[in-house]
């Protein structure tokens, strides 16, 4: 007995070495990033206040930029509202002669607007912390966007900040589809360049053209259809029997993001019930 | 000693706000990230036992993780750095009585020999951590580039950083 003790005394480097590698294997070896603990994560109390308080001083750096922006934008959707309320007299005409209502499909979808507190865009799988949490109506899965386009998906919610997995992280598909033609691929991050990443699994027979932007496809309850992603630059990589990869352009400036908006679907809860029935149907028939 | 504790417990919590709120924004050339919060484990005296050396590492590299979202990298790297730590002393520094001072910094260790000491270890370092990251993305001459570029700038401003500590005392 006392051999062993001084056994496991003279070797207990050995035995602190092995622990401590042993521990920080699991973390890392852990893929799913959903199922992180809060605390382990930049979303945790401690963490989140460093971050709210740096990014009180450096918030206004970026604002010149963002402020173009936002301009750019509101130009184009200034131009969209005309459009639109040109359309929708002529259609108000048009229901005025047959009496069918049409179903408003974006009234479903709401938006919760927060500021970035911390992001990275230079490691492998990137992370950002936003100041709103689940007191705000923040649950993990939903969609986020900033007044460019699209930025990630909420994965850690805490009480008053939330951890979102970044488009630049390849645990993090987007089910995509080119504006003006319904065919479909998934985005995904290649790891090289924080402003480029590839849509794969296009259908071989589909035409594009340089330039042609990107947009969701609406086939996920987290993002509604149309949202653009990026524009195509080029036919990426091995020609593959089936299917285009393309090399993505993406309209968001990740470096730079400063504030995001959070798409908060009124339908996902029907949506995940009518999910979770049909597999448990599944289940209960296989 | 208590004056000790509460002065590595200080350089702790000052390394780590550095890191996480200026250095980890850094990266020149999409190439260079400067990881100097691991000057703790350079810093920390040589009489410290192995076991609380470990300890401490792989809570400094836990803190960074949390803060960085990056799983156990760091705290692994930090492990593995800690173990390398008096090997590549005593490397350097075959007689331990040298020493004047049990912390290893500019003053208390010959210049050439605290930086060639420094030098080894921040090279560890960053190895460690590019290579456990790219278990991800497998890229040799990249990963070959951020090593060394990632390197140099932790090297650069860890003198700096340790030059301005040592000359405030």
């Amino acid at each position: 007995m006392r051999n062993l003790l001084n056994f496991y005394l003279r070797y207990s480097a050995w035995f602190v070495f092995a622990f401590y590698v042993v521990v920080s294997c699991m973390l890392l070896v852990k893929k799913n990033p959903y199922q992180h603990h809060v605390y382990m994560t930049s979303a945790g109390a401690v963490a989140a206040g460093v971050y709210d308080v740096s990014s009180n001083i450096t918030g206004y750096i970026n604002l010149r930029d963002i402020n173009e922006d936002l301009q750019r934008r509101n130009a184009t959707l200034e131009s969209e509202v005309i459009e639109l309320r040109h359309r929708n007299r002529m259609l108000r005409q048009a229901i005025l002669q047959d009496s069918l209502s049409r179903v408003d499909s974006l009234g479903q979808f709401a938006f919760i607007v927060a500021s970035v507190i911390n992001n990275s865009v230079i490691h492998p799988y990137n992370y950002i912390t936003v100041d709103k949490g689940r007191c705000e109506g923040l649950e993990p899965e939903m969609g986020v966007m900033d007044q460019n386009g699209v930025v990630g998906v909420v994965n850690v919610v805490s009480d008053h900040h939330a951890r979102i997995i970044s488009l630049l992280n390849p645990n993090f598909r987007l089910s995509c589809k080119l504006r003006g033609n319904d065919a479909f691929g998934s985005l995904v991050w290649d790891g090289k360049k924080p402003t480029e990443a590839l849509l794969e699994e296009l259908p071989k027979q589909v035409k594009f053209h340089k330039g042609d932007t990107i947009i969701t496809s609406g086939y996920s309850a987290m993002f509604p259809e149309g949202i653009p992603v990026g524009v195509i630059m080029e036919s990426a990589r091995g020609e593959d029997d089936n299917f285009h990869t393309l090399r993505i352009r993406l309209l968001t400036d990740f470096s730079t993001l400063s504030t995001v908006k959070i798409i908060s679907n009124r339908d996902i809860v029907d949506i995940r019930n009518a999910e979770t029935d049909r597999n448990a149907e599944a289940d209960r028939n296989s | 000693m208590t004056k000790v504790i509460l002065r590595f417990t200080l350089l702790f919590v000052l390394l780590v706000l550095c890191q996480v709120v200026v250095f980890n924004h850094i990266c020149l050339f999409g190439v260079a990230i400067p990881l100097v919060f691991i000057y703790f484990i350079i810093k920390l005296p040589v009489t410290l036992g192995v076991n609380k050396v470990m300890t401490l590492a792989f809570l400094l590299g836990l803190t960074i993780d949390v803060f960085s979202n990056t799983q156990g990298m760091n705290a692994l790297a930090c492990t593995l750095l800690s173990v390398c730590r008096m090997p590549v002393l005593k490397l350097y520094l075959p007689r331990q009585d040298d020493l004047t001072n049990p912390e290893p910094s500019l003053r208390t260790l010959a210049p050439a020999v605290f930086m060639k000491y420094a030098v080894t270890l921040v090279t560890l370092y960053c190895a460690f951590f590019f290579i456990i990251e790219a278990f991800t993305f497998f890229d040799f001459m990249k990963l070959l580039l951020r090593i060394v570029c990632s390197s140099a700038l932790t090297f650069v401003i860890i003198l700096a950083f340790d030059g301005f500590t040592s000359r405030s005392r």
